[in-house]
């Protein structure tokens, strides 16, 4: 028997999920431990172990690899919980890092804050001027050396660096990705002065035009790859003396794992790896159900994520904001639009209701907690509406307060509004709903996208409560909501499917259309370079899949579109290709006429991506067949639940997930009652439990 | 000053109400309305879900927009914006971009109203363009709008709008500034509204026709259709909004969401004491060969939940430094929309219905045709705001609860500067252009609780950016030797100005001079003004390094890291200038900081032992101005005391007394038991008739005698504010500059600061302000 497992940490629960290539999968949710994340690690794979009635080291013994995602260097960014670091870059431009090209001001902010401007700041710079050292050379937009590095300049920077107490330098000079030659041999110098001392050059982290981001994510780079590398060769220590046989691999934001041995080199990519899980689980469920275009909605207490896979493909980003910096991280687009289950429901001076972008976290959390919150939540809102039960989620481990979730919705809304209790919950919910699909649908468009061609996956606490709504309100045919064994630990599941990618890229700005030989010599450097990382791996993949990309833009627009660059040739051709192929997604992305290529097409960055396929694909295991449409004998009873302000309550009836099999069909109004989870189907919608226990509500009658 | 040209006034928009608007439409173009009785009728749901829907397809016009355009102005300025009107023009929801194009959008639409619906006709599958700043949509020629309206079932229902600002549409200057010009026929042509798409089709004429006069085509071209391409997401969005929820809801949450805006803002001015507030500031120069100081003033009373915003006593037009009513009105929009309606959505048709502009025509920022306009958004729409802003914050300074929005004058212009030569680095040699977009790191006023950001951006543009130098370097044959915040460009205060940045770069791949351009303002005179007797910002900058060979340092191993390091003759350049950098030579660029807030005598020593530490103020400045000694980086708690009270001493042997001081001198301090915060420094006590010093309770008034606050008063050489003043203000103009400050004659803390002409009138001694004030 041999395993896979996955392991995510989140803030809250550290979540598993073991594969046994044979069509068995198991989950097991524990505590996180942020003393130590690795103690929920391992007690996570121990619960593992219990539930095969084996012990730790026997599971890790058959352990393939064990597919890690982590937000402790994502935690530490943003915490500022990060030890000091220098920084060494080209005379005259240190405070390129400060000034933050000015949109270090308002950089991921919400419309609101970016609407008061005299509530923003900049205090959030990556370190204090007086590590920040200049040393004394120039490069020319085309690598050319204007001034020689001064080593001196060098030496006294390190040196003055060290004194300051710093142990980890970043080293970003002006056009270093067109001639590294320079950050090469400052690294060395570093070397000569003290062999320990980190340092990252951005002619590897992000060899990117563009200075402001490329400092930026080498500073990051700096801050939390030595954390990232100490903290994994621990664990991996840890579990290799359980006798673990195979590697850990830690989850990237691009989508796919790196060797933990090899994460702190590209410690940057690790930073989205919880992001990412859900829409890599969902990639691989779309496969085994034959979906090709999927918005993926995961929706927990206080974020509400979306991701698009379209034609079978992840949609990915190069660029992400993290404490109000650009960061090269190429990416899976996973956006953030909006509030969970937390969020706020609050009267405006105009006397207009809001819910959200506010949350009430988990501490206090929704009124409904009973934890000291005095302000309404959507989760209060649904409580009122009869949606949640009052025994709660968890199976019913948490008791709901249904007297202080209405008396928040009667004094912070139903009251100042004129409204009754129970119409201000519907109003929350119906406002809820709508926003989501707003955001959902701007998303979706933005991305050269029609909502209506795709399927929408709803996971997470607090998203099948609303799904079937916000997928109707954007025109999705159809929602699936997973709830097979490893539902609640979706992003596992993500994890478990997961194959080795790596990414390489660099920017070698040019107008279109460039010179064959050049754009083949970029591309094969590139190659050559991911190859030989997918090599350090120390894996063996079933087979390699190289892709190629070009960022393109029309004169000097500000943002880049990737194109991809099918396999063969590149040559003239494949050149003009390029260029139309540019052209149609740019006429795809904001339409027909608004292209002008005699303003001329410039190429900025190649890229190459390359996936170790691993030999695994875990499935979700099959669900016996119930033999009849009807699920009555899952029937729990009814209660009076209001889905729609015009309708009121209603009778509703209401399922225990436990006792629904393959075939079932569900009719609207209906509650489905998961462990972690609530599923609403509205009137008018039927669900069916397909062959792998989820839940497939069509949003239009047929 | 040209003559005026008769028949020109057709052009001159003013808001029409919608009544007359509907009143003056052919039969031929029905529009789409709803009831006072609809709009009431709106449930609080269906209300909170179309609105946000509306302002979802406003963000993806301005997402389409800002993607697709090829304009470093835009796509690193953020110098665009982007609207939804209602059928008569009302704007219903803007973009959080260049907020001075909101005072011009409607203007535009309502003037193709009245001179389009008949002849050519306003049919479904138009769009308009336009770029004259008389008829609306921008403030100045560059700015470039493209409206369109949309029907439904053959009725005029609403409008969308993209406008951006274009590198150059022609006319004699580069980038279509003419720093000579005293007229706007020597300046880009302004085109009023023409159809340049018609049954949804680009009319490819009229395109060429308009791309024609510029000296960069291509780009003009691409951002064309980016303006197209935006205005067709917005109609197909708002197509599929109606078709959801129906036109006449939608309308009557349209006109909802202003009337919601509308009376928000009404409450919040009633809630503020009533008064008036004056302010007056200057543009330096108003065109190459000018060294003149020109004024605008304004008179702000808020009466009830009313604004009336007075302009009356402002200088005639003169130069290039002129903007139109729409200009006007955009610099009314930069001030009201960050300060006051900072939490109230921007539904800007209901918030323009809070204040009345008053002002004579043929002025600095009422110009009539054919005045020269090109400077209008960046000079005399700019200092119109910046004024608005200054009354605003002493309006708001009396409140603890809004004295969050209080904020010292930020970069009070934008300093242009415009380079075009050969880029000689590829096979074939290629001509380029330039706007430099850095000065968009300008620093932000002070605050009466915290210090101004530095390079925190312009408050025109809560979104603006600076491109990465590699960009520029990129696109342009241009090597950036530095780029780096300027010390002590923050004005001191209590609470200090933000630092603004500068710029040094010389020609790099090209072997021939390029031509230079210069419009900017306040090199002789402040801009950025402090607040309560916080100093002003840094004055402007710009030299060129004369003869320099900079080739050679660099060849040698030495990156020059100041002018005077160059070892030549520096040339300082005037604000309106053309002018040339030849290959070797180095221009600099330092734009403005912003005004501090409070005495920096009274500033937490430790704060600006922090500030030297992270290179916001030097040493010397330290203990000059804001009088602390620092040993080895750290506070002298004695040697400061010691140093600040040879500053206070410096200032009670230098200032003069005013006769009749005398009189409200003597006696105990005041008793602030009922006293009212007017800001920092000063309190009124109504029942006690007297206005005194919050820090010493000394008597500064007594309102039913005095005219004026007792202070004594002294003048300078405008270099006493501080290394800030970075120029003699003698190079750029005639007027008499100085320093004057004003401090109270009991404790010496400052409570005026500036860099003024002598015939300056202070309104902040004026008690006029506090006896309206305490009478309502």
């Amino acid at each position: 028997m041999t395993f896979v497992i996955g392991v995510d940490v989140g803030g809250t629960f550290t979540d598993a999920v073991l594969d046994d290539d044979t069509g068995q999968m198991i989950s097991a949710k524990v505590p996180s431990t942020p003393a130590n994340y690795a103690d929920g690690v391992v007690d996570a794979l121990a619960a593992l172990a219990t539930q095969l009635d084996i012990g730790l080291d026997a599971l890790l013994a058959g352990t393939h690899h064990i597919a890690h995602g982590t937000t402790s260097s994502l935690n530490a960014l943003v915490t500022g919980n990060v030890p000091p670091v220098g920084f060494l870059t080209t005379r005259g431009h240190q405070d390129s890092i400060f000034i933050m090209n000015v949109e270090g001001r308002y950089l991921g902010s919400s419309p609101h804050e970016l609407q008061a401007v005299l509530g923003q700041t900049k205090r959030h710079a990556l370190l204090s001027k007086r590590h920040v050292v200049e040393v004394t050379e120039r490069m020319d937009r085309d690598g050319n050396v204007v001034v020689a590095l001064d080593e001196d300049s060098v030496r006294a920077a390190v040196g003055s660096l060290i004194a300051a107490g710093v142990r980890s330098i970043a080293v970003s000079l002006l056009w270093s990705f067109r001639n590294p030659a320079h950050e090469q041999r400052i690294r060395e110098i570093v070397a000569e002065i003290d062999a320990d001392v980190f340092v990252a050059l951005s002619s590897e982290v992000s060899p990117r035009i563009r200075e402001f981001a490329r400092h930026a994510t080498t500073i990051m780079s700096a801050q939390v790859a030595p954390g990232l590398r100490s903290y994994l060769s621990d664990l991996e220590a840890r579990l290799q003396a359980h006798g673990l046989a195979g590697p850990v691999l830690v989850m990237q934001s691009n989508g796919g794992a790196v060797a933990a041995h090899r994460a702190h080199i590209s410690a940057m990519s690790t930073i989205g790896s919880v992001l990412t899980g859900g829409l890599v689980g969902a990639g691989r469920l779309g496969r085994q159900l034959g979906h090709r275009n999927i918005i993926s909605t995961d929706v927990g207490g206080t974020t509400f994520l979306v991701g698009l896979i379209v034609d079978g493909e992840p949609v990915r980003r190069s660029t992400t904001v993290i404490n109000h910096h650009p960061i090269n991280v190429p990416s899976l687009h996973v956006e953030a639009i909006g509030s969970g289950g937390g969020a706020i429901a609050w009267i405006d001076a105009g006397g207009n209701l809001h819910v959200g972008p506010r949350s009430a976290g988990a501490d206090p959390g929704p009124a409904c907690y009973g934890q000291g919150g005095a302000e309404p939540t959507n989760t209060d809102a649904n409580l009122v509406l009869g949606i949640l039960p009052t025994s709660g989620l968890l199976g019913g481990r948490k008791q709901l307060d249904l007297e202080a979730a209405r008396a928040a919705i009667k004094a912070k809304v139903a009251d100042p509004l004129g409204l009754s209790v129970e119409d201000a919950a519907s109003a929350i919910y119906a406002i809820q709903n709508a926003q989501t699909a707003d955001l959902l649908r701007k998303t979706v468009v933005e991305s050269g996208y029609d909502p209506r061609n795709f399927v929408v996956y709803a996971f997470g606490g607090a998203g099948p409560a609303y799904c079937a709504a916000y997928a109707a309100e954007v025109g999705a045919g159809e929602v699936v909501i997973p709830l097979g064994p490893v539902a609640s630990a979706f992003s596992a599941y993500g994890l478990v499917s997961s194959d080795v990618v790596l990414t390489a890229e660099m920017s070698d700005p040019g107008f279109m259309p460039v010179d064959p030989a050049r754009a083949a010599a970029n591309f094969d450097q590139l190659e050559v370079q991911v190859r030989a990382a997918l090599d350090d791996q120390g894996l063996t993949y079933k087979s390699v899949e190289i892709a190629r990309s070009v960022d393109m833009r029309y004169t000097a627009q500000l943002a880049e579109i990737e194109v991809d660059v099918p396999g063969g040739p590149v040559d003239a051709d494949a050149m003009t290709r390029l260029a139309a192929d540019f052209e149609k997604r740019y006429a795809e992305l904001y339409g027909e006429g608004t292209g002008f290529s005699a303003a001329g097409v410039q190429a900025i960055t190649f890229r190459v991506r390359a996936t170790g396929v691993l030999p695994f694909s875990p499935e979700f295991p099959r669900l016996p067949q119930a033999g009849t449409h009807d699920p009555a004998k899952a029937l729990k009873g009814t209660r009076k639940v209001c889905l729609d302000v015009r309708v009121g309550y209603v009778d509703t009836a209401v399922y225990d997930y436990e006792g629904l099999r393959a075939g079932h069909q569900i009719v609207g109004p209906a509650v489905i009652e998961v462990p972690t989870t609530t599923v609403v189907v509205p009137a008018g919608m039927t669900g069916t439990v397909d062959a792998l226990g989820n839940l497939s509500i069509l949003t239009k009658e047929s | 000053m040209a003559m005026a040209v008769p028949g020109s006034e057709y052009f001159s928009s003013r808001p029409v109400s919608p009544e007359q608007i509907y009143a003056s439409l052919p039969q031929s173009l029905p529009v789409h309305t709803v009831t006072q009785e609809q709009i009431d009728a709106l449930d609080p749901l269906t209300y909170e879900v179309v609105r946000h829907r509306l302002w979802s397809v406003t963000e993806e016009m301005g997402e389409a927009l800002k993607q697709m355009s090829g304009s470093p102005i835009v796509t690193d300025a953020n110098d665009f914006d982007f609207a939804i009107c209602d059928e008569a023009g009302q704007e219903v929801q803007v973009g959080l971009y260049n907020t001075m194009l909101v005072g011009a959008v409607d203007l535009a639409v309502y003037w193709t109203l009245q001179h389009r619906a008949v002849n050519p006709g306003i049919r479904e599958g138009d769009m308009f363009l336009c770029n004259d700043p008389w008829v609306g949509g921008g403030l100045h020629q560059n700015d470039v709008i493209v409206f369109q309206p949309v029907f439904i079932e053959g009725k005029l229902f609403a409008w969308t709008s993209a406008v951006c600002h274009e590198p150059d549409l022609g006319g004699p200057g580069l980038g279509s500034f003419n720093p000579g010009a005293q007229d706007v026929f020597a300046e880009s042509l302004p085109t009023p509204p023409v159809k340049v798409v018609r049954d949804f089709e680009l009319q490819e004429d009229v395109a060429d026709l308009w791309v024609r006069r510029s000296r960069v085509p291509m780009l003009v071209g691409l951002d064309l259709r980016a303006k197209v391409g935006s205005n067709t997401v917005g109609r197909r969005r708002l197509l599929e909004v109606v078709e959801q929820y129906g036109a006449d809801t939608v309308k009557a949450v349209m006109k909802r969401m202003m009337n919601d805006a509308e009376a928000r803002m009404r409450a919040k001015l009633a809630g503020l004491p009533d008064g008036s507030w004056r302010a007056t500031g200057y543009q330096d120069q108003s065109h190459e060969g000018d060294r003149n100081l020109h004024k605008i003033t304004v008179l702000m009373t808020k009466a009830g939940d009313h604004l009336t915003l007075d302009f009356t006593g402002t200088d005639p037009q003169a130069g290039m430094i002129n903007c139109t009513y729409a200009g006007m009105r955009g610099g009314a929009m930069l001030a009201l929309l960050p300060i006051l309606a900072h939490d109230i959505p921007w539904s800007a048709g209901g918030l323009m219905r809070c204040f009345d502009l008053v002002s004579e025509e043929g002025t600095l920022n009422n110009a009539t045709y054919p005045a020269a306009v090109s400077r209008a958004p960046i000079g005399p729409a700019w200092l119109t705001g910046q004024l608005i802003a200054e009354c605003l914050s002493q309006m708001l300074d009396q409140s603890v609860d809004l004295g969050a929005s209080v904020q010292a004058a930020c970069c009070g212009t934008w300093d242009t500067a415009i380079i075009a030569g050969l880029d000689q680095r590829g096979p074939v040699p290629v001509p380029f252009l330039n706007v430099f977009m850095e000065p968009m790191a300008g620093g932000f006023g002070a605050r009466p609780t915290t210090d101004g950001m530095d390079t925190g951006g312009l408050l025109c543009i809560p979104m603006g950016r600076v491109p990465d130098v590699e960009m520029t370097e990129f696109l342009y044959p241009l090597l950036v030797l530095w780029r780096r915040e300027e010390p002590d460009s923050g004005g001191p205060g209590a609470h200090r100005g933000g630092v603004s940045a500068s710029m040094a770069m010389s020609l790099y791949g090209s072997h021939v001079p390029a031509g230079l351009v210069f419009a900017s303002a306040g090199k002789a005179v402040a801009q950025n003004t402090g607040l309560s007797g916080g100093y002003p910002g840094n004055t402007g900058l710009e030299v060129i390094a004369r003869g320099a060979d900079v080739a050679a340092m660099l060849a040698a191993g030495t990156i020059p890291q100041a002018m005077s390091d160059l070892g030549v003759e520096l040339e300082l350049e005037n604000c309106y200038q053309s002018s040339y950098l030849a290959p070797g030579e180095v221009l600099y660029m330092h734009w403005q900081g912003g005004g501090g807030y409070g005495d920096p005598c009274r500033r937490d020593p430790a704060s600006v032992a922090a500030d030297v530490r992270e290179g916001k103020v030097t040493v010397t400045a330290a203990r000059d101005v804001y009088g602390v000694v620092l040993v080895d980086g750290s506070v002298d708690a004695s040697a400061t005391r010691h140093r600040r009270d040879e500053i206070l001493a410096a200032r009670q042997a230098r200032s003069t007394v005013p006769d009749g001081t005398a009189s409200v001198d003597g006696g105990a301090p005041l008793d602030r038991s009922a006293a009212r915060r007017l800001d920092d420094n000063l309190f009124v006590v109504d029942s006690a008739h007297a206005v005194g010093c919050t820090h010493c309770g000394r008597r500064l008034a007594d309102l039913r005698t005095d005219t004026r606050l007792q202070l004594a008063v002294y003048e300078g050489p405008s270099s006493d504010a501080g290394p800030q003043v970075t120029s003699a203000p003698e190079t750029y103009v005639d007027a008499d500059v100085v320093f004057r400050q004003l401090c109270c004659p009991g404790c010496w803390t400052a409570v005026y600061s500036s860099v003024v002409p002598r015939e300056h009138e202070d309104h902040i001694a004026d008690v006029t302000r506090f006896a309206v004030a305490a009478q309502g």
